[in-house]
């Protein structure tokens, strides 16, 4: 197509100018192939990768259509070396398949049997291939079928897992739909789930994780593990599933720091499963404390690393990844791809958010100019104590008094990492303060408080980041935040891109000081929305009564 | 019968110019005589140099001949009887009886072989058939057609062959065929299996004549037995030239935007290495060439591998662009010629590249390989150069040229058609590699096809060779012609990057370029503007509106809030730290006083500035800032980094010792050279060794000479020894001379004393060990000396710790601070 919407860049980056007649039908059909990179306003930048083609792969697409849909949509002759590099790279992923054998059980069937040779020579396997069958069939280790997978990816000929999984322990669970209903990217979410088998589900926050695994637990309705960051996100957890499902709360246990409940379906923290006694996982037990038919992964992007080998021995149970990001700070979405499964389901943020189930939210960054003797303490200050200077500087409070004002009576988020700052603002603006030191209780009436509406202003330190439920936020002020990570930008955004009843703008401010490391760590946030397509403007402090 | 040098005398002159023509070689020098160009067209260097030239097909066309000819009694072959020979009148020697008529193409394409064999007089035609050019055969070497040498088994025992091969075998026992029809084409020698059925019937063959032991484990198919199972031919079938139809056809659309993304993709890199070696030109290795650290700093600077970067430097001498610049340490610089080359566009740019490139003689892909001697071999050293380089570019070349359009056969059909074409000098497979990946980079081809502009390249380059400039076509318009539009908007967006939905234009390229990063090129162009790119933009002259106001001019929307707000906070920040050049500087908490001092014309000469109401700048050094302020009858000190006032300002001048300085010079400029010098120095050492050793007899008997000036070295050694055990006693003279102090009136503190430093060091190392008490002079900071008597502890670091037992205090001083040492006699 002489006139396409789409550029293939040799660095294999695909770039969709959005503006375009053919951008829709273009993205719908790279979507699954490529990850979208960044959705500014003009051009999306996808990238075409190992992992993305593989689990396009997965899904069912083939070479042939990856390479049609580059040539289709093409604005000028795509590399010749690229459409190469992909179709090789497609090929490689099912060559080798985990299946069940119905004498030897699990055994890794080669459909090429020189990869078998190769992958078998390879030092990396050693241990987990028992003897060979055939030319084409080689025994694996049961206890090593996920390691197996891990390995495989890595040696680049990552294996199909058609071996099925266990059924579990059959439990009735039905979603009660009672004036509501799954949305439909939620019900394609879970189809597509229960196809693939195993895998994760990629949806932004808000747009209803929760009830995605509320779906797939109906579909399975075995007894189900899932696996949460933390306790208040276990609540919310049991919470949602009471009011969405059949369960009733004695159906549903927490197995976390303060309880060890097991139950038919039981909500466990990491934090729990990775506790270490004399260098021993203590609550190792809990995987096999009942025959789960589901694991759940909430927040898989945060998965901590030792949950991944665990991961590797439940193989045989059907998992669920959720999760805003594939991407992960620490660079383990290979094992994401291996242990838990490919990708099943992705939806842009931006799609969703213009099919009205996620409020649009505007990004202001208010910058401040420090007064000089803050200047001075700074400039001649220790490094290591530069950003807490930057982060806590006086002039914030003001700022947030100016955007408090502004936005009276909107329900209302302080965002920050610094208790004495927060506690500071708190009182000035006459709010409530949640830090790591509230009590459960507390916490939650203080939620409930703001859900309500009952109060607009809630102050909240870095817990506040993890799966806490806040519907009504419209507002969010960050003062501070360590090292501005992506994932911590897509949680703070989460919090107030939950739906809006009166389906208003959200705003998000961060106020950030002028010159200081403070605005190099906002440089990274200000890519990072923008790349996901979010207004974003930059305000002076002064200015601040003026715009918009 | 009728003779070469007859035949050669009976050709016309166009014939012979043709020949001469063909084979280059006979007519320099030129030969006197037709019969001294018929001796050097039978020499073996000439022939050899012939048949390295010839394809597969000729070459077995003149093997036959030479074949068919060998038995001097057998008639002269007719062209006829060479298209049979070389199996081209059939399917093949097995059916050989069912002749084929029908196989016209081979037969033609053998006759085109004799002619061309003919034309190039390595065979000649007389009336009764053809003939070989004599030395032909040497030159083919013993082992043509895969036959055995002719004399192969000669002188061995060996049982006569018989006559009709073909019936004796008939009565071979099970094997036997197969052993022989394994040889029969060549290669004639095989490993002789030992025992087994095998083995035994390889024994029945020797038996029967059919094979010879070569030696004990390889066996022979002789000569006569190969010719005659092979009933009269020499080959098997005629080696037609390998068709590449199977290559794979690329459209054209994709070879033009492969080849000119490639094309740009090189002028632009080479473009930026010729800045980068403007800005910091990388030196000349002593053996000429450019040092594996330089070329991997250059190859990270343009963000591409160690041999893209070689090729690319190597690519850009050849161009001229960049030379060695013969100063003292020598650099690469870029030459003039780059300055007229930047100023040109792409198309002209590349096509000069790519026309050196053709010619050039260089091998950049040895660059980082090893030479025998095991020295890595560099870029641009004057080695890589090899004279058959650019043969092989064009003949490379020339077979993709060969192809209908966009063919884009694999290096291993190249390969395989080079090496039919010249199966006497095949090309390396590496080479031909390293030549394909080449034309790729350059874009001389586009996605392995040749590109319209390497196509025109090519014959630009036959017609020039010909002498025919007027007809060659301008490879600069046909890759013009293919470059997509230039695009001349930029998309620019919220998480300040920029797309250019196409090919830039070069005024919107360089504006990106230099006020951006950027990220990726292809079909598009993708850019990052931080706020380190903007300030180099600013830095390049550019103002925050001017920047601004042309971003805007190129952007399809307004400019986006972020990136306008990045451009403003860099240009706000910008130049609020200011650097200047000064060479002294007054200060004063009087204003009024320095403001005085501005305005004095008398003292202008000192460049006197106000950067601040009480700092001004000079630029007269310091002293003479002293002096001439002093002269105006002001009262100025001079103060040190801390403010500090310091006194003496005149910096000590100070040099190294003579010898120190020959030495050095001696090892900057290497020893080999100096080696008469060293030598005469030996000799003078010899010399004074042997007047030191007269000498040394002369102290012997003078007994007493130790301020003799021509102090020998056995002299001082022993007087050293006595010093030292003068010292360790601590009694006894020490010889004075020179700076050595005399022993003073009161032996018991002056005897055995010393002010050099390094006896004075050995004396408080003794006194510290023997724990003896010295008279030591220290002199303080400000000048003046004390004697004190001390128990030195221990003396290190310069510096010496010791007792004082007068005071019970331990002291510290630094050794340099010590004048002189002398022994206190006895302790306390």
């Amino acid at each position: 197509m002489p006139d396409g919407p789409l550029i293939v860049q040799s660095d294999k980056t695909l770039l969709l100018e959005v503006d375009h007649d053919l951008a829709d039908a273009c993205r719908r059909a790279i979507a699954p192939f490529a990850e979208l990179e960044r959705a500014p306003e003009h051009v999306h930048t996808y990238r075409l990768t190992p992992l993305g083609l593989w689990n396009a792969r997965a899904a069912g697409h083939d070479a042939e259509q990856v390479v049609d849909t580059l040539l289709e949509y093409s604005r000028y002759p795509v590399p010749h070396a690229l459409l190469v590099d992909v179709a090789e790279t497609m090929a490689r992923y099912g060559r080798l398949q985990l299946v069940q054998h119905p004498v030897h059980g699990l055994v890794l069937h080669a459909l090429d049997p020189a990869v078998l040779v190769e992958v078998m020579r390879s030092k990396k396997t050693a241990g987990l291939l028992g003897a060979r069958i055939d030319e084409t069939d080689v025994v694996v280790h049961a206890s090593e079928r996920g390691h197996l997978k891990q390995v495989l990816l890595k040696l680049g000929w990552p294996a199909e897992d058609l071996a099925g999984y266990v059924d579990g322990e059959a439990h009735p669970i039905a979603l009660a739909e009672d004036g509501w209903s799954l949305r439909p990217y939620q019900n394609q979410a879970v189809e597509n789930f229960w196809h693939g088998g195993s895998g994760v589900v990629v949806l932004p926050c808000g747009a209803g994780k929760t009830l995605v695994g509320a779906g797939a637990m109906a579909k399975s309705s075995t007894t189900t593990l899932i696996l949460v960051t933390n306790t208040v996100s276990a609540r919310q957890w049991r919470d949602e599933l009471v009011k969405r499902t059949s369960l009733t709360e004695d159906e549903i246990g927490e197995y976390s720091g303060t309880r060890k409940e097991i139950r038919p379906v039981t909500i466990a923290t990491y934090q729990v499963l990775t506790t270490k006694r004399k260098g021993v996982y203590t609550h190792l037990e809990l995987l096999d404390a009942r025959d789960w038919g589901l694991v759940v992964y909430d927040e898989v992007h945060l998965l901590p690393a030792p949950i991944f080998r665990m991961t590797a021995d439940l193989q045989a149970r059907r998992r669920l990844g959720l999760t805003a990001t594939l991407v992960r700070e620490d660079g383990r979405e290979d094992e994401v791809f291996s242990l838990i499964g490919p990708k099943r389901f992705d939806a842009p943020w931006k799609d969703i958010e213009a099919q009205g189930y996620i409020a649009p939210a505007e990004c202001v960054e208010v910058r401040l100019t420090l007064p000089d003797h803050e200047r001075m303490l700074y400039a001649t200050a220790e490094p290591e104590e530069r950003y807490r200077l930057a982060a806590t500087a006086d002039g914030k409070q003001r700022v947030v008094d100016q955007v408090v004002a502004k936005h009276a009576g909107e329900p209302t988020l302080v965002i920050g990492q610094y208790l004495d700052q927060l506690h500071e603002i708190a009182e000035h603006i006459g709010a409530d303060v949640i830090t790591g030191e509230t009590p459960v209780k507390e916490r939650q009436r203080l939620f409930d408080a703001f859900r309500s509406g009952e109060i607009t202003k809630l102050v909240v330190s870095k817990v506040a980041n993890f799966s806490i439920d806040l519907p009504e936020a419209s507002v969010a002020i960050q003062v501070s935040g360590s090292f501005g990570s992506r994932q911590e930008e897509a949680q703070r955004l989460g919090r107030i891109m939950r739906p809006k009843a009166s389906g208003k703008t959200a705003h998000f401010y961060t106020v950030v000081a002028r010159d200081t490391v403070d605005q190099e760590f906002a440089a990274h946030r200000q890519r990072f929305l923008a790349e996901q397509g979010y207004a974003y403007t930059i305000v002076d402090a002064e200015d601040l009564g003026v715009a918009k | 019968m009728a003779s070469f040098s007859g035949y050669l005398r009976a050709r016309s002159d166009d014939d012979l110019v043709a020949l001469l023509t063909r084979r280059p070689d006979l007519a320099t020098p030129s030969p006197a005589t037709l019969a001294s160009l018929a001796a050097r067209a039978t020499s073996r260097s000439s022939l050899d140099r012939a048949l390295a030239g010839v394809d597969a097909l000729v070459l077995q066309v003149v093997e036959a001949v030479v074949v068919l000819t060998e038995d001097p009694a057998a008639p002269a072959p007719s062209v006829a009887d060479v298209v049979r020979a070389v199996g081209a009148d059939a399917d093949g020697p097995a059916d050989a009886d069912a002749a084929a008529p029908e196989a016209g193409a081979a037969d033609a394409a053998v006759g085109a072989a004799v002619a061309a064999a003919v034309d190039l007089a390595l065979l000649w035609p007389d009336d009764d058939g053809l003939h070989a050019a004599p030395g032909l055969a040497d030159a083919l070497g013993a082992t043509l057609a895969g036959l055995a040498p002719a004399t192969s088994g000669g002188d061995r025992r060996r049982v006569e062959a018989p006559a009709d091969p073909r019936a004796v075998l008939a009565d071979a026992p099970a094997g036997a065929a197969q052993v022989v029809d394994a040889l029969l084409w060549g290669p004639p020698v095989g490993r002789a299996p030992a025992g087994g059925p095998a083995g035994q019937a390889v024994d029945w063959l020797v038996g029967h004549g059919l094979l010879v032991r070569g030696d004990d484990r390889h066996v022979v198919l002789p000569r006569d037995v190969a010719l005659r199972l092979r009933e009269g031919r020499t080959h098997r079938a005629p080696a037609l030239a390998p068709g590449l139809t199977s290559a794979p056809v690329r459209p054209d659309a994709l070879v033009a935007a492969e080849s000119t993304g490639a094309a740009e993709r090189t002028v632009r890199l080479v473009r930026q290495l010729l800045h980068l070696w403007e800005q910091t030109p990388p030196g000349v290795l002593r053996a000429g060439g450019l040092g594996s650290r330089d070329l991997r700093r250059t190859a990270q600077a343009l963000d591409v591998d160690e041999a893209e970067a070689a090729w690319l430097v190597e690519t850009a001498a050849s161009a001229g662009l960049l030379a060695d610049d013969g100063e003292e340490s020598p650099s690469f610089v870029p030459t003039v010629e780059a300055d007229v080359w930047d100023g040109e566009d792409v198309p002209h740019r590349w096509a000069r590249l790519a026309r050196s490139w053709l010619l050039s003689a260089r091998t950049p892909w040895l660059v980082g390989e090893r030479d025998e001697r095991g020295t890595l071999r560099a870029a641009l050293d004057p080695e890589l150069a090899r004279p058959w380089v650019p043969r092989l570019r064009r003949s490379v070349l020339d077979v993709l040229a060969g192809l209908h359009p966009g063919a884009a056969p694999d290096a291993d059909a190249v390969h395989a058609l080079l090496r039919w074409r010249t199966p006497r000098s095949v090309p390396p497979r590496a080479t031909v590699d390293a030549v394909l990946r080449e034309a790729g980079l350059l874009g001389v081809l586009g996605a392995g096809a040749l590109s319209s502009a390497g196509r025109a390249l090519l014959i630009e380059d036959a017609a020039l060779d010909a002498g025919d400039a007027a007809h060659a076509p301008d490879p600069a318009a046909a890759l013009a012609a293919d470059l997509p539009p230039a695009v001349d908007e930029v998309l620019l967006q919220g998480d300040l990057t920029g797309v250019v939905p196409g090919r830039p234009s070069p005024e919107l390229e360089e504006l990106l370029e230099t006020a951006a990063r950027v990220e990726s090129r292809g079909g598009a162009m993708t850019v990052r503007f931080t706020a380190d790119t903007v300030r180099r933009a600013l830095d390049a002259g550019a103002s925050a509106d001017d920047l601004l106001a042309r971003l805007g001019a190129a952007s399809r929307g307004r400019v986006p809030q972020p990136l306008e707000y990045l451009v403003r906070d860099v240009a706000r920040r910008h130049g609020l730290l200011r650097a200047g050049a000064a060479s002294a500087y007054v200060r004063s908490d009087d204003p009024a006083l320095l403001a005085g001092l501005a305005e004095d014309p008398r003292l202008a000469d000192l460049g006197l500035r106000a950067l601040a109401p009480t700092v001004l700048v000079a630029d007269a050094s310091t002293a003479e800032l002293l002096e001439v302020l002093r002269a105006r009858g002001l009262a100025p000190v001079a103060e040190d980094a801390r403010g500090a006032v310091v006194h003496a300002l005149t910096p000590a001048r100070r040099v190294r010792g003579r010898a120190a300085v020959r030495a050095r010079r001696r090892a900057a400029d290497g020893g080999p050279v100096h080696q008469p010098d060293v030598r005469a120095r030996a000799a003078r050492v010899v010399d004074v060794l042997r007047r030191a050793d007269a000498s040394a007899v002369a102290v012997a008997a003078a007994d007493d000479a130790p301020d003799d000036p021509r102090e020998d070295l056995g002299a001082r050694a022993a007087a050293v020894a006595e010093r030292a055990r003068a010292g360790r006693s601590g009694a006894g003279r020490a010889p004075t001379t020179g700076v050595r102090t005399t022993p003073g009136p009161s032996p018991a503190t002056r005897d055995g004393g010393t002010s050099d430093p390094a006896d004075a060091l050995l004396l408080l190392r003794e006194a510290a060990q023997a724990r003896t008490l010295v008279w030591v002079e220290l002199v303080g900071p400000d000048g003046r000396s004390e004697r004190r008597l001390v128990r030195p502890l221990r003396v290190e670091g310069g510096r010496l710790r010791a007792l004082d037992p007068r005071r019970e205090a331990e002291l510290t001083v630094a050794v340099h601070r010590i004048a002189s040492v002398v022994p206190a006699d006895a302790p306390d």
